[in-house]
């Protein structure tokens, strides 16, 4: 059994009137189990050349999906500058938000719908891997 | 000088046996405006959010919050029970399962619908103890009024899910009511509000009338963060958003 540990550090001095700091670690296991997720894509790394429109990222037909899943996702805008920003949805124009520069995301998956990327400019860098069960729970 | 913040948020992710090789991966970044190098100034605070049913939670309204920016959800589920999970979706699509102690970070568009707007246009005289009902208010007069009378009483009335205003000009017989939500889609008989199965019902003993028209037509936002918890019995998931 393997363990992956995600940890999230999120921290401001001044976005609220006091100090705010705050840890957060996960072991990413399967569904309803304490046994680690068993799979796992790799990082890929892409620049694209051109602006991107629905690009798949992540396809839900590699993954199970009958719900009781834990798969996760991590989305990384790697481009540099300020507005040169990913638009991650899934399948169907259902917009989930702009990864702009340096952002990233870190999200449950379903595994039923496609993560597609658009994007507006060009050399719009992105990497991207998931982290899956083989089977269901 | 525009307000600005300085939040930082870090990832990292690592597994000695994953792979055969050790994996470690990190990212950081501040969290900008959009298109930006300005720190994201507003927050909703690090909050929690109980469930004590299956149904579906509306964790953060699309509408009320700038659309197609920089803004950014945290969530976290806090059972110690290994089975149960929160559902996370965007409006009705589902994004996946946050099992027990798993956390999500996620940029969020926060597209908003079209709220609905409809017009109460008013007429001629109305009598001692005519009402209008609509939203759950049932407004009377308390003498026979002229119409713009009436227009500035219902104007000035609290609704829960509707704000209304006076049109304005020199005629001043027309209330147009807003959704507040644009979820929140009525199917208004639209005409004359004296009819019983509209949402806006008129009962006027005078000669005074009173007709619905539809100025916008609503549409739903889809992309409202909804959470969807695994048992009835209690369940807590911690949330933050950080917006411009």
């Amino acid at each position: 059994m393997a363990t992956t540990t995600a940890t999230l550090i999120l921290s401001s001095a001044d976005v609220t009137g006091h100090n705010f700091s705050m840890t957060q670690t996960a072991t990413l296991t399967k569904a309803a189990s304490s046994t680690g997720l068993d799979e796992f894509t790799g990082i890929t790394s892409r620049k694209y050349p051109a602006a991107q429109t629905d690009t798949v990222v992540v396809a839900d037909s590699i993954y199970v999906y009958d719900g009781a899943v834990a798969h996760k996702v991590y989305i990384r805008n790697t481009s540099i500058g300020n507005s040169d920003y990913i638009l991650v949805e899934l399948e169907g124009n259902v917009i989930v938000g702009r990864l702009y520069p340096g952002d990233w995301m870190f999200i449950p998956y379903a595994g039923t719908l496609d993560i597609q990327v658009t994007t507006i400019a060009t050399n719009v860098s992105i990497e991207y891997g998931v982290f899956s069960q083989s089977t269901v729970s | 000088m525009a307000k600005t913040a300085t939040t930082t948020v870090s990832f990292s992710l690592s597994s000695s046996d994953l792979t055969s090789s050790a994996i470690n991966i990190t990212a950081s970044t501040k969290l900008t405006k959009a298109a930006s190098r300005l720190g994201l100034t507003d927050t909703s605070g690090l909050g929690v959010k109980t469930t004590t049913s299956i149904d579906q939670y509306t964790l953060f309204y699309a509408d009320q919050y700038t659309a197609d920016k920089s803004s950014k959800v945290y969530l976290k589920n806090l059972s110690t029970i290994a089975s149960e999970y929160f559902l996370v979706s965007i409006d009705d699509e589902p994004l996946g399962r946050l099992y027990a102690g798993d956390f999500s970070f996620f940029p969020w568009s926060a597209t908003d619908g079209v709220r609905q707007v409809i017009s109460l246009t008013l007429a001629a005289t109305w009598a001692t103890a005519d009402t209008v009902t609509f939203d759950g208010q049932t407004i009377t007069g308390a003498a026979a009024a002229t119409t713009a009378a009436w227009v500035e009483l219902l104007a000035t009335t609290k609704y829960p899910n509707w704000t209304a205003a006076e049109n304005g000009g020199a005629s001043d017989t027309v209330v147009l009511f807003t959704a507040k939500d644009s979820n929140n889609l009525e199917n208004f008989q639209l005409g004359s509000a004296e009819v019983a199965t509209g949402s806006i019902v008129a009962t006027i003993t005078g000669n005074g009338t009173a007709v619905v028209a539809q100025v916008t037509e609503g549409v739903a936002s889809a992309n409202d963060i909804k959470i969807t918890p695994s048992v009835a019995t209690s369940m807590s998931l911690e949330h933050i958003l950080i917006n411009e």
